[in-house]
């Protein structure tokens, strides 16, 4: 890459790529962590505030995130509508089964920084429930980011085998009742 | 008729007026509006634009500073390393570069940049292993402090 020419180097050097991440079985915060890194580009060292050097994000499976503990039932979304009464308060469960889409988007939106430049930011964010990806935003993609998490595995994944192979770690006694 | 006090009544009441006002006004010319051309109101604008400006040299320092700490650290996470990690470890193995140089080099030259990330990660290393080890092992090429005299 230092055979380039000047101009061509710096076009490289600047150019805005386009990362995919899958959200399945992912905690909502640790992907917009990722996210929010991405979008302001200060995975670059070439990062200035004022640059314009974020690059566009494309999450796709949000409709399958994970939260840890008890955050579904216990994380609540709240937005007031201006009008007097217009006080809603959602759990993360409710608002995942309106819109699949929202947790991240929320998630991403707060953690940017609060300028004029979060909404130019949120518009390079591409978020899918689903694996289907349109056409346009498929061929622009260039990098895939490794999850954060590791998907653990269930019990119905491992084979018979791999279940007897498992040492045993104490036998219960005869009257104890298995579920 | 001769006038001989007519010397004495005409007064010069300084003579450098225009110069003293264009002192002020020449630092105003990129305002908008009255206060680019009206001394009265030039006057407290640029007074006002100096303290700002005394102040932004502080600021600038410290801005600066935490550009190029956030450059560094976007840069050694691409290493797979993290900030403190690599100050620290630099630090250790009396690598005296200062933020600025580190940044810099992280920007135009990416292999030194690489292999100061190495450095650091060996010292890492190293200090792991005079930690947990017994101590019996020697310390490490990185470990022994050169003192230049």
């Amino acid at each position: 890459m230092s055979s380039f020419s000047r101009s061509a180097q710096q076009w490289a050097t600047f150019a805005r790529s386009w990362f995919l991440i899958d959200a399945r079985m992912q905690p909502p915060g640790k992907i917009a962590t990722m996210c929010a890194i991405r979008l302001q580009g200060k995975h670059k060292p070439i990062y200035h505030a004022m640059s314009d050097c974020g690059d566009h994000i494309v999450v796709m499976n949000t409709k399958q995130i994970a939260f840890s503990g008890n955050k579904w039932e216990q994380k609540v979304y709240s937005s007031h509508s201006g009008y007097p009464g217009g006080f809603k308060q959602l759990t993360a469960a409710q608002l995942h089964h309106k819109d699949p889409k929202a947790i991240v988007k929320l998630s991403v939106y707060g953690m940017l920084p609060r300028n004029l430049h979060r909404h130019t930011m949120m518009q390079r964010l591409h978020i899918f429930p689903d694996d289907e990806l349109p056409d346009d935003i498929l061929a622009n993609l260039t990098e895939e980011l490794p999850q954060p998490r590791e998907i653990p595995k269930q019990l119905s994944e491992f084979t018979q085998e791999e279940i007897d192979a498992f040492p045993r770690l104490w036998t219960p006694p005869e009257y104890y009742k298995m579920k | 008729m001769v006038f001989l006090s007519l010397s004495c009544w005409i007064r010069s009441r300084g003579p450098d007026r225009y110069w003293k006002v264009q002192d002020i006004v020449k630092n105003a010319k990129h305002f908008r509006g009255r206060k680019n051309r009206c001394y009265k109101l030039a006057v407290k604008a640029v007074r006002r634009a100096f303290v700002y400006a005394t102040k932004g040299r502080r600021l600038k320092k410290r801005n600066m500073r935490t550009l190029w700490i956030s450059r560094i650290a976007a840069a050694s996470r691409e290493h797979g390393m993290k900030y403190p990690v690599l100050m620290h470890n630099l630090t250790k193995t009396s690598v005296q570069l200062n933020r600025r140089v580190i940044s810099d080099l992280a920007i135009t030259e990416p292999r030194s940049f690489l292999s100061l990330a190495k450095v650091a990660r060996a010292r890492q290393q190293e200090g792991f292993r005079a930690a947990l080890g017994d101590g019996k092992e020697p310390v490490g090429v990185f470990s022994r402090v050169v003192l230049l005299q």
